[in-house]
């Protein structure tokens, strides 16, 4: 028979100050897990709706991003010739020829607080190209009127993006450009990128060739075969599914996810080590208690699970505290710099009940972990020694 | 209410420390009947309280039979030890040994929640127990808001309340004043008499002494002598 509840929750404010420190330590490691997890989880949604299997995406060989690829218009002419690529409606190719470009403009923040901003030149194409591109508010550009869309997500992030808002492109900025509508992809990268007519981007950045070309197919299975063509020797550039690029793309997250578990690793030892501290104190300043227990009736057993429980107690409860710290960040849209674009990628901070039962799981093991050695050693005070030592 | 005797029989209970054996109980024998209060005194060292672990449970002779009421407790396991201290030993301590953290009657229930019992059931017998005491209107009160005197009535209530067939008290007045230690003592003889318990005591205390039925004294591990005392008759056990 366990002992009861209330007698481990008050043996914890017995012991306030060691308490208070486990307590500190625990809810810190579960707030930094759910902010690590819900970032990783956040970028991973944004990237992972990018993309889609049948679209091809050709870059120049080297290119890691549409930013650092330049396809001269001879190269682009070879592309077309590529099996499987789909048609739309009018009868034309599904490719999509897009300039890739970043401007840095103000963050809705503050007018000093700068950050650069993805800016996309299309043509009508890329629409059937990116079928996933809606329109929420407003309409699309006018091809040859200096008219731009914005993402949704780049809307929320930056200054005077809404319908009606004017920003400067170019590369001295100095064209201006009228926002006349506003789309979204579903929480996709494009969702954080400026849209405007292909040419007049062209243009205003001085930039007279693509970054990159995506080509839609008929069918996904086809795309093997595509991209054997493109980065063949007729060809000779590189090319990937749309999926695979962003996936890349979100290596960088990835690397960050993985330093960051070995910290949260390094953490838990230490709130172990912690729980442990706390818990031996506890044990050593009531060897009169725990033998008196004993002598009554109590099991080896029973007092090990309740010095289990007292550490559960204390890690939970920090945990608690450590979600609700974590819950403050829930739901707000943050700012990631990939290192591979230079741009700004928009992605939500949000605590799932898979992340909070994580961070349940990791309190509730350091709790354990911490507290099983304590407690090994309560139950296995000499009973007659410590009650003399009274 | 039920009672047990208590049988010794050439007990034997050697320590060691650093290599060396230090006798503390040299093949001592003693019959305790039950019903019976027995007071055991003695110089330190002599054994008395080696004596009241062995016949708790606590702790195992090195040689010799100790049986209580129909346990022979040299045959049985740490665990089931445990289980039979439970239901049939009520543990009495100089330092009364509360839970701080619990009140009067938290503490007197630890020992019923190694029953299967409701707790309708377990409020009642608290109750009980604390009456029995005289503490009934000190149930809520933690141990740090009672007396010294007090504090040893919650932990004899803490004793009493699975009804065991044997208690053992270590020296219960040793920390209290001369008035709260009759007090205490009065309680004591109240469980023997009204409730039939047998009642083993250490004391170092000659007048605390004088409230059990015979005296044995203890010298070296064995049992130097025992004095009946005839204002205190044996009762009959029943």
């Amino acid at each position: 028979m366990a002992l009861p509840l209330y007698y481990n929750w008050r043996n914890l404010f017995v012991r306030k100050l060691s308490t208070s420190l486990t307590f500190a330590v625990v809810a810190t490691l579960v707030l930094v897990l759910c902010v690590l997890l819900s970032f990783a989880a956040g970028i991973r949604a944004s990237l992972a709706v990018s993309g889609w299997p049948q679209n091809v995406l050709v870059l120049k060989p080297g290119a890691t991003a549409e930013s650092t690829s330049i396809i001269t218009p001879d190269e682009k002419g070879r592309v077309v010739q590529a099996p499987g690529i789909a048609h739309g409606a009018d009868g034309k190719m599904l490719i999509s020829e897009e300039l890739c470009t970043q401007t840095s403009i103000p963050r809705r923040a503050g007018e000093h607080n700068m950050a650069n901003v993805a800016v996309r030149g299309v043509d009508a194409t890329a629409f059937g190209v990116h079928p996933e591109v809606k329109i929420i508010e407003g309409r699309r550009f006018e091809p040859g009127q200096l008219e731009v869309i914005v993402g949704k997500a780049a809307r929320d992030r930056f200054d005077n993006l809404g319908i009606g808002g004017e920003v400067r492109l170019g590369r001295q900025g100095n064209r201006l450009y009228k926002v006349v509508g506003v789309f979204e992809t579903g929480g996709g990268a494009f969702d954080s990128e400026i849209w405007g007519g292909r040419t007049q981007i062209s243009d205003s950045f001085n930039r007279h060739f693509i970054s990159s070309a995506v080509l839609r197919l008929d069918d996904a299975a086809e795309a093997a075969a595509a991209i054997s063509y493109l980065n063949g020797p007729f060809v000779a550039l590189e090319s990937k599914r749309e999926t695979e690029y962003y996936e890349d793309l979100s290596k960088t997250t990835r690397d960050i996810v993985a330093l960051t578990t070995v910290l949260i690793a390094i953490m838990s030892i230490g709130a172990a080590f912690a729980v442990a501290n706390t818990m031996y104190a506890a044990v050593d300043g009531r060897r009169r208690e725990i033998a008196m227990l004993r002598t009554i009736g109590f099991g080896r057993g029973a007092i090990i699970l309740s010095f289990v429980t007292e550490s559960l107690l204390v890690c939970m409860t920090a945990c608690l505290f450590g979600l609700a710290g974590a819950m403050f960040f829930s739901g707000t849209r943050q700012d990631f710099l990939s290192n591979s674009t230079w741009t700004v990628l928009a992605y939500e901070l949000k605590i799932t009940p898979t992340i909070a039962l994580g961070s349940l799981g990791l309190a509730c093991l350091v709790g354990v972990i911490g507290a099983i050695a304590p407690a090994l050693r309560a139950s296995r005070v000499h009973v007659i020694e410590a009650l003399r030592k009274a | 209410m039920s009672a047990a005797d208590i049988v010794a029989t050439s007990v034997r209970k050697v320590y060691h420390k650093d290599r060396i054996e230090i006798p503390v109980l040299d093949g001592l024998s003693l019959k305790i009947d039950a019903g019976e209060f027995v007071v055991l005194m003695g110089p330190s060292g002599s054994g008395k309280s080696t004596l009241l672990h062995l016949i708790g449970g606590l702790d195992s002779p090195t040689s010799g039979s100790i049986r209580v009421g129909e346990y022979n407790l040299e045959r049985m396991t740490e665990r089931e030890l445990t289980a039979w201290r439970s239901r049939h030993v009520g543990f009495i301590f100089q330092m009364y040994h509360l839970v701080p953290v619990l009140t009067a009657a938290q503490n007197v229930e630890l020992p019923l929640l190694l029953f299967k019992m409701s707790s309708a059931e377990r409020r009642e017998r608290v109750a009980t127990a604390l009456k029995v005491v005289g503490l009934a209107d000190r149930t809520d009160h933690r141990p740090n808001q009672l007396s010294g005197g007090q504090e040893q009535r919650v932990a004899i209530a803490r004793a009493i309340v699975t009804d065991p067939d044997v208690i053992l008290a270590d020296e219960p007045t040793g920390d209290l004043d001369a008035k709260t230690s009759e007090e205490i003592l009065a309680l004591l003889n109240l469980l023997n008499s009204e409730f039939n318990k047998t009642i083993l005591m250490v004391t170092h205390d000659p007048r605390a002494a004088s409230h059990g039925q015979r005296v044995v004294h203890l010298e070296k591990g064995v049992l130097e002598r025992e004095e009946r005392n005839p204002a205190r008759p044996a009762m009959a056990a029943s």
